[in-house]
């Protein structure tokens, strides 16, 4: 029962930074995403930190599940991301170019970003391994 | 912006995200050949639903904000449904692990069979399906 309120907040939650985000920061005129693509690198950050804290057993399953599965599975998209660049891609050999920009921003950074998390969880964590 | 809009998205995006716990926990994390199943499934299902609802819906997937619709069901469930994040770790993972080439396929292939189904969601909504 406290796993599902974890989760259904943690979710709710990052779900509300991300529309915050989508009303604060406009769409470049060329049709870069601005709002989706900041939500998406902080979450996978976010996600990457406490990954790493987690296995340290700095938090446990139930930090995990809030600010894990709950906060960044909320702030992040998939369908979201995907469905922009279709659009993108299916357009004008300048919308196209957009696409392939924004998808792979996304990618790059993103992975960058929660790799540096894990690293820097794993860090702050120290040699505290699990047994 | 109305406040009950965001509080819209809030419980979309906890509904959302409990669906995504709920699948998750059926695969019972990484599958056969340590590919995470839940992830690939989760974002598939979510990007498809996303094409068909959008354009049913009517909306410009540039301008999401303003009804039940698009703040509950958009941005709200299906973005709480879906995760980067998890993609992204998942493929963190297997880099680490020493498994770049999977890695590398396995988080282009999502995003590629993703775009795909928002696209196929999209025209057989447009095709009145």
């Amino acid at each position: 029962m406290r796993a599902i309120a974890l989760v259904f907040v943690g979710g709710a939650v990052g779900a509300v930074i991300r529309e915050l985000l989508m009303l604060g920061v406009p769409t470049a005129r060329d049709g870069f995403v601005g709002s989706i693509f900041i939500a998406n690198i902080v979450a996978a950050f976010i996600l990457g930190v406490v990954t790493g804290l987690h296995s340290r057993k700095v938090i446990g399953t139930n930090g995990n599940l809030l600010l894990g599965t709950g906060l960044t599975g909320g702030m992040s998209t998939f369908s979201s991301l995907v469905y922009a660049t279709f659009v993108l891609l299916a357009g004008s050999a300048a919308d196209f170019r957009v696409g392939l920009l924004y998808v792979g921003a996304n990618l790059v950074v993103g992975f960058m970003l929660v790799l540096a998390g894990l690293k820097i969880g794993e860090a702050i964590g120290g040699k505290n391994l699990p047994g | 912006m109305l406040l009950s809009d965001v509080a819209l998205v809030a419980v979309g995006g906890g509904v959302g995200s409990l669906l995504r716990w709920s699948v998750g926990k059926l695969f019972a994390g990484t599958g056969a050949g340590g590919i995470p199943w839940s992830t690939i499934v989760i974002n598939i299902t979510g990007a498809f639903a996303i094409g068909y609802l959008s354009v049913l819906f009517s909306v410009e997937w540039h301008d999401r904000y303003g009804t039940f619709l698009k703040s509950a069901i958009l941005t709200g469930v299906l973005g709480g449904y879906t995760t980067f994040s998890t993609m992204e770790l998942d493929t963190a993972k297997m880099f680490r692990a020493g498994g770049v080439s999977k890695a590398a396929f396995y988080i282009i292939g999502q995003l590629a069979v993703g775009i795909a189904a928002a696209g196929l969601g999209a025209e057989l909504a447009r095709a009145g399906g």
